[in-house]
């Protein structure tokens, strides 16, 4: 499976990318989920048009992990592939944080003996760097909280909102390739903006 | 020639090595540092003690490790050390003659373990080996676990092991060839090489260069100018006991009787394997920071890998209980240096004053790729693995096991007046720990040079 995961990956015809380098518009098979996600949260939200093998972006769909919409409009949306034993994850999030610019804190736990410590820390941390994609300009950090841990994690900003996209750092794919699967996946969004 | 992490992995490059394998990369990677010629000397009485250069680091004085580094471990071949005795010194003397007794020339140290003083000179050890009175026990034990330690963690019991150092590989592979081919009193058990400094010059350091040819997982997170592939310094000269601190007698505590082991030291081996990407997807800089060194230390610039420990930023046991109370954590360094550090004033029998906060031991650990060692005679036992892992050989000389027990217990967070800092043994809490596993231990009893072959043997 890591394989026939690699291979395809390498070839061009992955399942769900877009045509060329351009990201006109949401794939129609995922702009629905996206749609309803923009008209929810009151907010523009980014569509991948691109994702990591064996991935695709339907909500709603096979490879959809986590669908989560928070009461302050922040939503996280999360596609996963569990490969069999121990082949490894592609894990992808989106997030968003619409109306606020601030990186968002963590609670922390440390439990020491009978006591336990409770504690926040900011969720995204340790830029390391700034890649950009047309329109965006997003900060790298290495060192994520909750669902993005183990993650690399690119943040920007738009409109007054903050807005992220992440890859778990694990095999099958590569350090290196999932650097390269983030940059794809930037250059790939767009916006999807709220209707009615 | 350039390596890629694809082409190494392809077999290219390793098929393109000599016997030292992956480690040929390091002299392809840096050239030896430069190092200030040093006048001829008389051989000093210890073993263990080399004259390194410093530099300076973010401004502070910082040791420069030898480049190459060496551990040989082996079982006795002969029944009979005395009629060997002489062979050995031979050899150890030629290489003497041969290369300074400083990083451009050859460091070799010949430590034995408590099976060689068991079997093959139990009564003469009855009588010589060295006492540490603080401890009430002999000041070689054998190895123990310690609470972070997982299970699996093997209590190595070799004869003997010779740590090899060298700007040169070369040197090193003549003193192998010496002391192990040459001769016929060994049977290697296991070989163990690593590397260490080429950090402190460049754009990149001989580590990242290292553990990214190697394709160590996380190696591109490593900082680009780190000593180690942990990312802080840690060879800063405050950090490590001076000249001859740890000889067993300086401090008082370890009785070498009838002086056979004066200017003898306790040597540690162990062998660590280390999560890099661990350490540097799960732990921001700020943790990093407070994880190594001590919780509240907040003027660290980021970025930062030098980060001064002199005797004033030494913490009391005290002041770690309390950082541990207040943040649920302790720094590996604060923790440790509750006992690894002076508590008082002491002078030496030679008359040498050890402030307050002086550091005791002398470590001499180095980086490895070995996955858990280069070579191993019971590949099986020892878990030998084919694809390189990001380690740590750790070497350190302290006047006894037990005082090395203690600094080992104290990184845990058992305090040295039995205090436990209520963490789990593999706790996210314990920071450093939590990345660490430990596969193999033991100690050795350095001898001083005038009987470091056959140590005993002869009475």
């Amino acid at each position: 499976m890591v394989v026939g995961v690699l291979a395809l990956a390498l070839a061009a015809g992955v399942p769900g990318a877009s045509a060329g380098t351009s990201a006109p518009a949401c794939p129609a098979a995922w702009n629905a989920g996206w749609q309803h996600l923009a008209n929810v949260v009151k907010a523009p939200v980014y569509c991948p048009t691109w994702m990591p093998n064996p991935l695709d972006a339907r909500i709603g769909g096979d490879w959809q992990d986590i669908y989560s919409v928070g009461k302050d409009r922040s939503y996280l949306v999360s596609f996963l592939y569990h490969g069999e034993g121990a082949s490894g994850d592609v894990h992808v999030n989106f997030r968003g944080y619409p109306g606020r610019t601030t990186i968002p804190r963590c609670k922390t736990v440390i439990l020491t003996g009978t006591k336990t410590l409770r504690g926040t820390k900011p969720c995204f941390a340790d830029s390391a760097g700034v890649q950009t994609a047309p329109g965006i300009r997003a900060t790298v950090y290495r060192v994520n909280q909750d669902a993005d841990q183990w993650h690399i994690l690119l943040a920007w900003r738009h409109a007054g909102s903050l807005y992220t996209v992440s890859e778990h750092r694990i095999a099958p794919y590569t350090d290196s390739q999932i650097a390269t699967n983030l940059d794809r996946l930037l250059r790939s969004l767009v916006l999807v903006r709220p209707q009615g | 020639m350039r390596f890629t992490r694809r082409r190494f992995l392809g077999g290219a490059v390793a098929a393109s090595l000599g016997g030292a394998g992956v480690y040929e990369l390091v002299d392809r990677f840096t050239a030896a540092p430069a190092r200030q010629p040093r006048p001829a000397v008389a051989l000093p009485p210890e073993q263990h003690v080399i004259d390194l250069g410093l530099v300076e680091s973010e401004g502070v004085p910082v040791v420069v490790p030898p480049l190459h580094h060496e551990v040989l471990t082996a079982t006795l071949a002969t029944a009979d050390p005395a009629a060997a005795q002489q062979g050995l010194e031979r050899a150890l003397a030629d290489l003497d003659d041969r290369y300074s007794l400083d990083a451009a020339g050859l460091g070799v140290t010949v430590a034995w373990g408590l099976p060689y003083f068991e079997r093959y000179v139990p009564e003469q050890a009855k009588l010589h080996l060295p006492f540490d009175h603080r401890a009430g026990k002999p000041a070689l034990l054998p190895a123990r676990r310690f609470p972070s330690d997982p299970a699996g963690t093997i209590l190595e019991r070799n004869d003997v092991a010779i740590l090899l150092r060298s700007d040169s590989r070369a040197h090193i592979d003549v003193a192998r060839k010496a002391l192990f081919d040459d001769l016929p009193y060994f049977s290697i058990t296991s070989v163990r090489r690593g590397f260490a400094g080429g950090g402190f010059a460049g754009k990149q350091s001989l580590p990242k260069k290292m553990a990214l040819a190697a394709g160590i997982p996380g190696a591109d997170l490593i900082p680009d100018t780190s000593e180690l592939f942990l990312g802080f310094t840690s060879t800063q000269k405050a950090g490590l006991g001076p000249r001859l601190i740890a000889n067993h007698e300086t401090l008082g505590f370890v009785d070498v009787r009838g002086g056979y082991f004066r200017g003898g030291t306790h040597m540690h081996l162990s062998h660590l394997d280390e999560d890099v990407a661990a350490w540097y997807l799960l732990f921001d800089f700020d943790e990093r920071v407070l994880t190594t060194f001590r919780p509240g230390l907040t003027n660290v610039k980021r970025g930062a890998q030098t980060v001064p420990q002199g005797p004033k930023d030494v913490a009391t046991q005290a002041e770690t209980a309390a950082a541990f109370k207040r943040t649920g954590r302790f720094g590996h360094s604060a923790s440790i240096q509750t006992t690894s550090r002076l508590l008082h004033d002491v002078v030496g029998p030679d008359g040498t004053l050890y402030p307050k906060g002086t550091a005791v031991p002398q470590r001499a650990d180095f980086n490895t790729l070995d996955n858990p060692f280069a070579w191993s005679a019971t590949p099986d036992a020892d878990k030998m693995q084919k694809a390189p892992s990001a380690g740590l050989h750790f070497v350190v000389f302290n006047p006894s096991s037990d005082d090395f027990a203690r600094n080992r217990l104290a990184m845990d967070g058992v305090l040295p007046d039995g205090t436990k800092l209520a963490v789990g043994p593999r706790s996210r809490a314990q920071g450093f720990n939590s990345v660490l596993t430990t596969t193999h231990r033991q100690n050795f009893l350095v001898p001083p040079r005038r009987h470091r072959s056959f140590p005993l043997a002869e009475l």
